[in-house]
């Protein structure tokens, strides 16, 4: 919200901040239904799997393209609340606290009531919901930057999560939840339930912020929040629900990750898993100032880091080398926006 | 609606309406939200008190006392070095943030071990280079956010993960402790004081050695140069530093370069603090740029830039390492550790929503 304030410089893009939606009969008030940057992250992604392909003759098979797949999901999935967050011209650095959370609640629940799979998820989207309307609440009417309560809450998420861990890990986690998993229980036609749950989730996110007026209007309070206020834009009910929505998927990545492990689950689960979702997000090309960006670029990115970070491994190189060129990648991604928004300024 | 804290100048006196004729403790109230060096005090003294007073009931695992608290200063060597190198990059504004100070005091640690440990290079040439490298770094940095126009959260981000993974890569993940660098745990010991040390506890060496310098330069370069004039002022009003013909640029690539140099310094503490030069010191748990941010804003830095002070941030190392120092006493075992995950997050939120509140009802802290 302030970081349309803490940015006196010229604005990054004319093009770039889209108006509040205008009447229907035109259509040209839309961006394009795929981007330039979208295009390019494609074309990235299809060459690095081909090169890969042809490097190590293992990578194109079911057998490792499918664990790719499951592996991007809840990247992507809490991607997708992370770009709602983002395009209001805010920031959750939050989320691998709060998985850390939903995931050790929802692991304790399996494990001491043997929950059902509905109720196991439940469970952990209810839980995410109320981290996140925590969030919420302090940023939309605290009126304090994103950032600064966030990292604050991630203490406290933290502190809620060890807590309730109690002993080192939880032990004997039943498969209840192996319908997101690895295995072939997690599967149909070939193709991951985590992932295709993604897609289905992120399709309709994407529709909601490009075709409804209410997803219209998170641009219109990342782009400018007065503005928007003046509008007649419920600002502080918007930020409220953005960062709210991100916890509720937040909750369902942390049944994803459940499900991906093993029967036992540690302390270190989710962290430094926020890092990686603002990578994603900030690679598909949505302006961390606000007021830009897609959940199509924020799947593209997604897939494109956790691509990186199997590609990596499968080439036998240091797997901590994948980090490096996560970092190349946003500088390369951002960079290329940033000239492209130049060049548009002075053509 | 968050325009206020950008407006408001830091020399300018808080717009008053005239004469001041509140009640006594209304006027406390305002001193304690607008002096932030105020409340820092208070809030020191309470967090002092309650220990000691839960020491004397005995409710404490082991004595708070003058001593304790000395020796726990050696954890606000790296803390306070690290927010001077935030107050730095935060002053200087839009959206100004070093989120790769961490993985810079890995990296520069890295290359400080492989100098002294490994190479036998002279311990203040490779002090000096090591810092050189941070500076380096640092100015990796500047140059992304202050030329080519960057998202400071966006190239930290960028140069965190790149640092993080080339301090781990570079020694094949393997940590260089050979017996040069294990004497260098000598640097962090306690020492007797001169004159007054007869009648004071033991103080850690490298307050004086690393600290005291760091806070001394970072306050002479804000408040008696021209240069640290102008941080306020682009922090202040980009657009209005560049058009009274600052060199807005450089000054803002300035800024990151020193937060850099100090970190590589951090480096060279945290390597004799460990006795070890660790792949991953500045990035393991929640890392060493959180707890740095933290420190900075609740030391009454605006994250909006333009506002905070060097005093601000050293009182609010001190409220942290002492409040954690306590509860580390008070509880048993690992409990402690994830007690101070919660004080360290209460007390960002609350100085958050403080400096919120602040800004709306008195037009900033100062």
């Amino acid at each position: 919200m302030s970081v349309g304030v803490a940015d006196p410089r010229p604005d990054p893009g004319p093009t770039a901040g889209e108006p509040t939606p205008a009447p229907r009969s035109r259509g040209r008030v839309l961006p394009p239904p795929v981007s330039g940057q979208e295009l390019v992250l494609v074309g990235v992604i299809a060459v690095m799997w081909v090169i890969l392909a042809l490097a190590t003759p293992a990578f194109a098979t079911a057998g490792s393209i499918q664990p790719l797949l499951v592996s991007t999901a809840p990247i992507a999935l809490v991607g997708v609340g992370m770009t709602i967050v983002i395009i209001t011209g805010g920031i959750d650095v939050s989320v691998g606290a709060a998985i850390m959370v939903c995931s050790v609640i929802t692991a304790k629940a399996l494990v001491g009531h043997g929950l059902s799979l509905p109720v196991a998820v439940l469970l952990a989207v209810v839980t995410g919901a109320v981290l996140g309307a925590v969030n919420g609440i302090l940023i939309a009417y605290g009126r304090v930057h994103a950032i600064i309560i966030t990292f604050g809450t991630a203490n406290l998420f933290l502190f809620l999560g060890l807590r309730i861990f109690g002993s080192s890990t939880v032990n004997g986690i039943p498969s209840t939840l192996a319908f997101f998993g690895r295995g072939t229980q997690g599967r149909t036609l070939g193709i991951p339930h985590a992932f295709l749950l993604t897609l289905a989730i992120g399709a309709l996110a994407w529709w909601y912020l490009r075709h409804t007026a209410g997803g219209r209007h998170f641009y219109a309070v990342g782009g400018d929040a007065n503005a928007a206020r003046l509008a007649g834009v419920r600002v502080q009910r918007r930020v409220l629900l953005a960062y709210t929505v991100t916890g509720v998927l937040v909750g369902l990545a942390s049944c994803f990750v459940i499900a991906q492990g093993t029967s036992t689950l540690d302390q270190s689960v989710g962290t430094g898993k926020e890092l990686a979702v603002i990578a994603a997000v900030v690679i598909g090309g949505t302006s961390i100032m606000g007021g830009r960006g897609s959940v199509l670029g924020t799947l593209l990115g997604a897939l494109l880091v956790q691509t990186v970070t199997s590609g990596v491994t499968q080439l036998g190189w240091n797997s901590q080398l994948s980090d490096l060129f996560v970092g190349v990648f946003i500088i390369v991604a951002v960079g290329a926006d940033l000239l492209r928004a130049r060049a548009r300024r002075t053509a | 609606m968050s325009a206020a804290p950008a407006v408001t100048d830091t020399p300018a006196p808080a717009p008053d309406n005239g004469t001041d004729r509140r009640s006594a403790g209304a006027r406390i109230l305002r001193a304690l939200l607008t002096q932030r060096i105020a409340l820092l005090a208070v809030l020191i003294a309470v967090v002092v008190v309650t220990f000691f007073v839960m020491d004397s009931g005995g409710y404490l695992t082991a004595a708070y006392d003058f001593d304790y608290m000395s020796a726990s200063l050696i954890n606000a060597v790296p803390l306070a070095m690290l927010g001077l190198a935030e107050l730095l990059v935060i002053l200087s504004g839009r959206g100004g943030i070093d989120l790769s100070v961490g993985a810079t005091v890995s990296l520069a640690g890295m290359v400080f071990g492989f100098m002294y440990g490994e190479w036998g290079w002279p311990l203040w040439i490779a002090i000096v280079l090591t810092a050189l490298f941070g500076a380096l770094l640092g100015a990796v940095n500047g140059f992304l956010v202050a030329y080519v126009g960057f998202p400071a959260l966006i190239a930290t981000l960028a140069t965190y993960y790149a640092y993080k993974s080339l301090a781990i890569v570079v020694n094949d993940q393997q940590p260089i402790s050979t017996p040069a660098i294990q004497r260098l745990f000598s640097l962090s010991r306690s020492v007797e004081l001169p004159v007054i040390g007869a009648y004071i506890p033991n103080v850690p060496l490298g307050i004086f050695t690393f600290l005291l310098p760091t806070g001394v330069v970072v306050w002479l370069l804000l408040n008696r140069t021209a240069y640290g004039r102008r941080v306020y002022a682009i922090g202040t009003n980009d657009v209005a530093a560049r058009w009274s013909g600052q060199p807005v640029r450089d000054s803002r690539f300035k800024v990151y370069v020193y937060a850099g140099l100090i970190s590589g310094l951090v480096a060279v503490v945290t390597v004799a603090q460990f006795a070890s030069a660790r792949p991953d010191a500045g990035v393991s748990g929640s890392g060493m740029a959180l707890p740095a941010i933290t420190i900075a804003v609740l030391g009454g830095v605006a994250i909006t830039g333009g506002i905070g002070r060097v005093a601000g941030v050293v009182l609010a190392t001190l409220l942290v390492v002492w409040l954690n120092a306590g509860i580390l006493l008070a509880f048993a075992g690992n409990e402690g550790s994830q007690y101070q995950l919660l004080a360290l997050g209460s007390v960002l939120v609350f100085a958050a929503l403080l400096n919120g509140l602040t800004t709306r009802r008195y037009g900033g802290a100062r």
